[in-house]
């Protein structure tokens, strides 16, 4: 097979008694970014990655079947992974009750969690406290991206403009038209699979080639069609054509491998951050990564008040080190980096670092989700099996609701978004049929690629009273004091929630898909591991944190370039929105850098 | 890729050896594991499509669960059900699970299954268990998956993605 096997790019020794021009924390999509953008305009950056360079290829095994794992991909014994049911009947730190002596997050739960255990963090070592939330953290080199679920959508002016649309919040300092070159870059750059639909609040991408659509899947597109609304192949986030200019990642050749396990692609086909961003920036020269590197505070210099470098502790010796640099850039992801300004506390910055507004760590949103519906293609019961789960995703619904101005349909403002599949599985659909025997047997068989299923993703309002900041008492392994959550769904969530239900329903009817379930219970708080708005951007210093380009409004050489610094979360998943930006910011840092400006 | 043919002739040798017991520490008994080895085969039956749970040696991946676990509440459970089995076994039928014919047997694990969209008692609970383990077990093996599910994917397209376009 095709697939390239090009070894990562050997580690540049990391010199900490130089000052670089910018140390970047986190390697996720944000950190890859800033390093890619920062390094091709010339600036010589050290990255610090909380967790370890994992050899990843070994660590996922995409192709391993189940029958070839001894635990068909499960838990070694004494490992656990986090239920709804905890999550539900517990409040954080999760680790605490439970009598295992590895505790992960629920995506450890899924089919193959045992291929992500040295992803994920350890909830035992990274506790948290405060209201409910299942926060699914992963520390290796690539943050989430190495697992994540690759559906790529561009923001609109719907999000973007969504207070000018109905009222609430505020808009955000940037329109779709400042964001679409770097949308596009991201597109080229990583590459993108979709079909062109041009709907205003969903624009489309510069796509490669699509991934298909299934029988169960095409009879409904047909259906909502009449209904004036959209089913579209995943959009996502994986090169199914190439990118000849990146060595490390072979083109996606529908092995399906990420939809059988928590994520992650062996051949980098769906992007993730070290081969798509960071070993081409290191083969540049300019990027110096060290890993197991747990930032505790950003520092300052106190004549200036200019952030002067990144404190961390090595998680392999303890020791605590400074890194020193011109220009410090946050990409920690949205909880991570506020909890970081949160602890920057010193004589100028009290509150902790470029937090004069006081919102550091409020605003905080994300996408609630758990209501939907399965529904049975009669027509299919019984045919031939067929493969149809070769593929990163099966489909997207954009947002139907509340399109025009003002509009309060289903009693909420804003919209979701519905992602769903069809077709035969490595493990069939229905197993949780009645009986036993033959006819269960037979049954299963039968219905295997029959079912069709799909879930909401729903926008949850921004609202300054949902907040993290630091407990005064609980600390992680590393001594370092953890996240205290406040945040709670509210309302306007919950109503969504019954109209997502009810409209999952009413478009499997319309296409004369059995109903065969209907969920309604919304999952925790956290559950769509779309964390967002801790740190938001706006005009106004006094209710916002950064600029239109992610820079601290307080700390002219200090950015936050995650998913802490959107306004509003719009229904849309936010990894592609979080690179956008983060190319833009990174452009317009190293501009004024070159200036001397910062 | 192995025909069906193959996949059938080579299932059928495996059944002719008795299920290998490695090592000696396992932690079912050889009678509990015989009765395991005979509930998993009534729920998933070799038919005309493929062979079942036995063939595809669903019992012995559930012991080695077992055997390996550090939960020894989930252990006792097992162990408690099972027993439970052949009780339930002695009172409709005056024998074992094992001495019962193949009828009885069905109708023992019929009782058991009658609760299972709202178990109550701890044998409706083993009957969700055992049933869960089971599907899991078989439809995770070769036999599961190539054989009765004719499973497709798990392979490199190197042409057209199969599916339908979206028009």
């Amino acid at each position: 097979m095709p697939v390239v096997k090009v070894a990562p790019p050997l580690d540049q020794d990391v010199d900490l008694s130089r000052t670089y021009d910018a140390v970047v924390v986190g390697s996720g999509a944000a950190g890859g970014m800033a390093a890619h953008v920062l390094t091709s305009q010339g600036m010589q950056v050290l990255m610090l990655e909380a967790g370890k360079k994992l050899p990843i290829e070994q660590e996922l095994r995409s192709m391993e079947w189940p029958y070839d794992h001894p635990r068909r991909g499960g838990h070694a014994p004494g490992a656990h992974a986090l239920s709804f049911n905890e999550y539900t009947i517990r409040q954080p730190p999760y680790a605490k009750a439970a009598a295992f002596r590895h505790v992960y997050s629920y995506v450890g739960g899924w089919s193959g969690g045992d291929y992500v255990k040295n992803i994920l963090v350890d909830e035992r070592d990274h506790p948290y406290t405060g209201t409910r939330y299942a926060w699914v953290r992963a520390r290796a080199l690539g943050g989430k991206t190495n697992i994540w679920g690759r559906l790529a959508l561009r923001l609109s002016d719907y999000d973007f403009k969504a207070k000018s649309h109905d009222g609430y919040g505020d808009d955000w300092p940037i329109s779709y038209a400042d964001l679409a070159p770097f949308y596009d870059k991201v597109d080229l750059y990583l590459g993108i699979s979709g079909v062109k639909e041009n709907l205003p609040h969903l624009p489309d991408s510069l796509f490669q080639r699509p991934t298909k659509l299934n029988v169960a899947e095409v009879k409904l597109r047909r259906s909502l069609a009449t209904m004036g609304r959209v089913l579209t192949p995943y959009r996502a986030g994986v090169t199914t054509d190439g990118v000849k200019h990146n060595k490390y990642r072979s083109k996606c050749f529908g092995r399906g491998a990420c939809g059988r396990r928590p994520g992650g692609c062996d051949i980098h086909a769906a992007f993730d951050s070290p081969t798509g961003l960071i070993y081409p920036a290191m083969d540049t020269g300019k990027l110096t990564l060290r890993t197991n590197s747990i930032a505790y505070e950003v520092l300052v210099d106190p004549n200036t008040g200019r952030a002067r470098g990144v404190a961390f502790v090595d998680s392999q010796n303890r020791r605590s080190y400074e890194a020193k640099a011109k220009v410090v850039v946050l990409a920690a992801s949205t909880l991570e980096s506020a909890r970081l300004l949160l602890l920057s506390k010193s004589r100028q910055y009290p509150n902790g670092i470029g937090n004069s507004s006081g919102h550091v760590g409020h605003n905080f949103c994300e996408h609630v989700m758990g209501p939907g519906a399965t529904g049975l293609v009669k027509e299919l019961v019984g045919q031939p099996h067929t493969l149809d789960d070769g593929r990163p995703g099966g489909f997207y619904i954009p947002r139907f609701r509340n399109l025009q101005a003002r509009q309060q349909e289903g009693g909420f403002i804003r919209g979701y978004g519905f992602e769903g599949g069809s077709g035969h599985s490595i493990f069939p659909a229905g197993v949780d049929a009645p009986g036993f025997g033959a006819g269960f047997k037979k049954t299963v068989r039968d219905h295997a690629g029959a079912f069709i299923s799909m879930g909401g993703f729903g926008e949850v309002l921004p609202r300054y009273e949902n907040a993290v900041d630091l407990d005064p008492e609980v600390k992680d392994r590393w001594g370092i004091p953890v996240l205290r959550f406040h945040y709670q769904f509210g309302d306007n969530e919950r109503k969504m929630c019954e109209d997502m239900a009810a409209t999952a329903r009413e478009m499997f009817e319309s296409a004369g898909i059995e109903v065969v379930g209907v969920d309604s219970t919304i999952l925790t708080e956290g559950w769509s591991i779309h964390e967002l708005g801790t740190a938001r951007m706006g005009s106004d210093r006094r209710t916002s944190v950064l600029n239109q380009f992610q820079q601290s409004h307080d700390v002219r050489n200090l950015f936050v370039v995650d998913g802490s610094s959107h306004v509003s979360a719009s229904c849309q998943n936010p990894t592609w929105t979080i690179m956008a930006l983060a190319w833009r910011s990174c452009e317009y840092l190293a501009d004024e850098f070159r200036k001397g400006a910062l | 890729m192995i025909s069906r043919r193959e996949m059938i002739a080579a299932t059928a040798a495996a059944l002719a050896v008795p299920w290998q017991r490695v090592g000696s520490a396992r932690f079912l008994t050889p009678a509990e594991y015989a009765l395991l080895d005979e509930l998993t085969e009534l729920i998933i039956p070799a038919d005309a499509q493929s062979p079942g749970a036995r063939a595809a040696a669903v019992a012995g991946y559930i012991d080695a669960r077992l055997t390996e676990s550090l939960e020894p509440d989930w252990q006792g459970r097992w162990r408690a059900g099972l027993q439970g089995v052949d009780a339930l076994s002695q009172e409709l039928t005056g024998t074992p699970f094992l001495g019962a014919t193949p009828d009885q047997r069905r109708a023992v694990l019929t009782r058991m299954a009658a609760g299972e969209s709202d178990p109550k008692t701890p044998l409706e609970h083993f009957f969700k268990e055992l049933k869960w383990w089971t599907v899991f077990g078989y439809y995770t093996s070769k036999i599961g998956i190539h054989d009765d599910q004719q499973y497709k994917g798990n392979v490199y397209q190197t042409g057209e993605f199969a599916g339908f376009d979206a028009q």
